[in-house]
């Protein structure tokens, strides 16, 4: 009880930013917001179902035409934009989910890079997407009502991962994860909850990259494509806690907060930084910071140290 | 005639290409690590023969075995005592290692020769032959020459020496293998090591054919992991056919389909493949 | 004087499967009735576990045809036969590693026949039974992986037994137990038949095989070499040569 009180609280102050922050903290909060869900997506396939993916902002991708095309070139709202973008993603997670979710490991993550890439190259030569140069968005100055956007979308991701956390369907997702050729004997539908655990990160990823595209108007596929997007959710997700309800969303805002602080110095360092603190947390925590909490509060600093007997040579 | 020039075109990236991802195929078959610095190594061996030749004046060809000596020294440490750490963890954690060491490698490589563009250029650089009307660059030509000797070279470690047979073992057997006397932590190191050379030695070629900066390792890494995907893990002449086959199909997607569509052809030749035949190997068919 | 027998609740007819041009399963036909335990046994490299994997889909039939209450099943998905109750224990195990015992079970409790239960709480109670029945219940708690190679074993069979099976497809649950072990499992099997479950039982330890088979079925290169009543099958000639190899004249 206590505790859905203090996240109430959470997202209640988060909610309040945009009333006493200024322009740039509001900024950096729907980044925040927007990385938050998109590690939050990840996920879900991932995290529970062990289905690592490299190839989410494909999805991302796909949101933010679907929004981008029908408020630019069809004039519609961007509600309905928001939902053309979802719904590509989502037929896309449908119809090449099910040939690629039959690979496993690397396999699969080089498959959903490859789709994303390719997936970029076509849009860059169909006309209605701009083709390489890309489009232009109406223009809305209001930064709040992003803001405000994002956060739902997040508190809506969580909701979510909450209710598979507790779900029998989640139970199959984790089966999935820990030996799928069991699961499959136990009776557990593996491939449609495969692809349902895909539709989902598909779905709220689409979301994010729609909201992203309104708020910074111009959008082009290297962009909406930005594979290196893939790897910054990923590392988002698993640094925080992959398999978690909050882990990926706190991991995703620590590493924001540190590549952001670390930005506004050098940005070579910063990035010279980012990749060193990327490398010791494989090394000394590699199921993320939620883990390490508990890890920590168990056996404190040899945590770190166990994680490497565990898993050196 | 363009066609035929085309084909020749592609046939020698190919070539350098296939050279490319022999590094990655190797450490891939026998380490299970999918290397995302990979890219980030070949353009380290590109610095350290651009900086041979440039600071010491020898010819880029006679550098590639100093630089391929550094890149395995470079490649050995790394291994022995940053990835040896984290080899049992879950794949995806050696994934995002290696992503790490990607950022720490480019940015490096930044803060130390900055973002200036640099070309090889020995004396012979602008040469041409001429075979039935085709015209053939000679460093281009001796690119895909040095890229095939490696490749040879690497089947012959891997099939006729000691070396190569533990590695071999080791691939199969990681048990077994130590049951016989081998030191997992040094052949892991050194395999590694072995990756990392013949990656700086595609580099210091790239760097003759094209241009050096911190930033290729990225999309060299991509194209390295598709001729792995392509060539299979079985051998290394595989891996060099697959490169033959992504550099002619992006030599002739650049003319017929437009240069925009190279990447859309090579990822979408990716998807296809694994989807069909998830293990396929070129080498072994 | 002969009564019309029932149908058996598993059938299967002709069964064959390659695997790079060997029949590792060649023209395999056998019947378990409603109730019966089954023996399967034969020396190592026999087929015994690539018959487990035809029946329960985790490998595809070359030619054959398998009938579950009659129906044909040979086309159907491992998910979709579990559904319709065909259990099955790993011989090399396959525990979920990261999850405790507990939850290891429930997941048969959630998924197995009829599409299990579908509220959790109601799941974990019903883990709770079997782990109860199979006698790991003080390890409740306690990560999969950490087992040792008997409560693997136990492991398995609860997994597969929370599932609510018609038909529980045993791989040598007995490999490596002490004799006390091995008549304590043969206990629990047979309290699961006396549930009406039916049993397919594949073995290497006589004594569990001896106590526990209605009938036994012999293979041998894939081949079914033998069938009928243990006293019979077991003195049979040429059983006795498959398992210990020609005598020299």
């Amino acid at each position: 009880m206590l505790r859905w009180l203090l996240l109430a609280l959470c997202v209640a102050a988060l909610a309040a930013l945009p009333l006493i922050g200024d322009e740039v903290m509001i900024q950096y909060g729907i980044d925040a917001l927007l990385f938050a869900t998109v590690a939050q997506a990840w996920n879900i396939l991932g995290g529970y179902t062990g289905y690592a993916s490299f190839g989410n902002s494909a999805f991302y991708g796909l949101g933010t035409y679907g929004t981008a095309i029908a408020m630019a070139q069809l004039h519609l709202p961007f509600g309905v934009g928001l939902a053309l973008g979802a719904a590509l993603a989502v037929a896309c997670a449908v119809i090449i989910g099910l040939p690629i979710l039959r690979l496993r490991g690397h396999y699969f993550a080089i498959a959903t890079l490859g789709l994303s890439a390719c997936l970029s190259a076509i849009i860059a030569n169909l006309d209605i997407a701009g083709r390489a140069v890309g489009l232009i968005l109406p223009l809305t100055r209001n930064a709040a009502m992003f803001y405000e956007d994002a956060l739902a979308l997040l508190v809506a991701a969580t909701l979510t991962v909450f209710w598979i956390s507790k779900s029998r369907f989640g139970v199959g997702l984790i089966a999935i994860r820990e030996d799928e050729d069991a699961a499959r004997v136990m009776g557990v539908n593996t491939t449609l909850y495969k692809v349902a655990a895909l539709m989902l990160s598909a779905f709220f990823t689409a979301i994010a990259g729609g909201i992203h595209a309104y708020w910074i108007t111009f959008i082009d596929p290297a962009g909406a494509f930005d594979l290196t997007l893939n790897v910054r959710m990923v590392i988002m997700a698993v640094f925080g806690g992959p398999g978690t309800v909050l882990g990926p969303v706190i991991g995703s805002f620590v590493l924001t907060l540190v590549y952001d602080t670390l930005a506004s110095g050098i940005s070579t360092a910063a990035a010279l930084l980012f990749g060193l603190v990327i490398v010791l947390a494989v090394i000394f925590m590699p199921r993320g910071l939620w883990d390490l909490g508990a890890g920590w509060r168990q056996f404190g600093p040899r945590y770190l140290l166990q994680n490497v007997r565990m898993h050196r040579l | 005639m363009l066609f035929a020039q085309l084909l020749v075109n592609g046939i020698l990236l190919g070539g350098l290409y296939g050279l490319m991802a022999l590094g990655m195929a190797l450490v891939w078959g026998v380490l299970n690590i999918v290397n995302l610095a990979h890219g980030a190594l070949i353009m380290l061996g590109g610095y350290c023969t651009y900086f041979l030749f440039k600071g010491a004046g020898i010819d880029p060809f006679a550098a590639l075995p100093l630089a391929m000596l550094a890149m395995f020294a470079v490649g050995y440490l790394l291994q022995r005592f940053v990835l040896n750490l984290v080899i049992r963890s879950a794949q995806l954690n050696t994934l995002l290692i290696t992503f790490g060491l990607e950022v720490v490698l480019t940015y490096l490589a930044q803060l130390a020769f900055s973002a200036d563009f640099r070309t090889i250029n020995p004396s012979y650089a602008g040469a041409n032959i001429s075979v039935f009307g085709v015209t053939i660059p000679l460093v281009r030509l001796g690119a895909f020459a040095a890229a095939l000797v490696l490749a040879a070279a690497l089947w012959i470690l891997l099939e006729r020496t000691r070396l190569g047979r533990a590695i071999r073992a080791t691939a199969q057997n990681l048990v077994a293998a130590r049951l016989y006397g081998v030191n997992p932590a040094q052949l892991y190191a050194v395999t590694f090591g072995i990756g990392a050379a013949l990656a700086g030695a595609a580099g210091g070629l790239y760097g003759m054919v094209s241009q050096v900066t911190p930033y290729i390792g990225a999309s060299l890494t991509a194209k390295s992991f598709v001729i792995t995907i392509m060539g299979g893990l079985e051998n290394p002449f595989g891996i060099v056919l697959g490169g033959l086959v992504i550099g002619i199909a992006e030599a002739l997607a650049a003319i017929y389909l437009g240069p925009t569509f190279t990447d859309a052809i090579s990822f979408g030749l990716l998807v296809v493949i694994l989807v069909l035949r998830p293990a396929r190997s070129l080498g072994a068919a | 004087m002969s009564e019309e027998a029932p149908a058996p609740i598993l059938e299967a007819r002709h069964l064959t499967r390659h695997f790079l041009g060997l029949k590792a399963v060649n023209d395999v036909s056998f019947a378990l009735a409603q109730g019966e335990i089954l023996g399967l046994i034969g020396p190592n490299g026999a087929g015994k576990t690539t018959l487990i994997n035809l029946v329960s889909g985790v490998l595809q039939l070359d030619e054959g045809e398998l009938l579950f209450s009659g129906e044909r099943i040979d086309r159907l998905s491992p998910p979709r036969r579990a559904y319709l109750g065909i259990s099955r224990t790993f011989q090399v195990m396959k525990p979920f590693p990261r999850l405790s015992v507990l939850e290891n079970v429930t997941v048969g409790a959630l998924f197995g026949y009829a599409g299990g239960e579908h509220n959790r709480a109601r799941a974990r109670e019903r883990a709770r039974e079997v782990l109860d029945f199979t006698g790991l219940l003080h390890r409740v708690d306690q990560h999969a992986d950490q087992l040792g190679g008997p409560d693997r074993k136990r492991l398995e069979l609860a997994k597969a037994l929370a599932m609510r099976p018609k038909v529980l497809l045993l791989d040598e649950v007995m490999a490596g137990l002490t004799l006390t072990e091995v008549d304590e499992v043969v206990e629990i099997i047979k309290k699961i038949r006396a549930s009406g479950v039916s049993i397919l039982v594949v073995e290497h330890v006589m004594r569990a095989i001896r106590s526990l088979s209605d009938r036994i079925l012999v293979l041998h290169h894939g081949e079914a070499i033998a069938e009928g009543l243990p006293q019979t099958v077991l003195a049979d000639p040429r059983v006795v040569e498959a398992y210990l190899g020609k005598r020299r004249a």
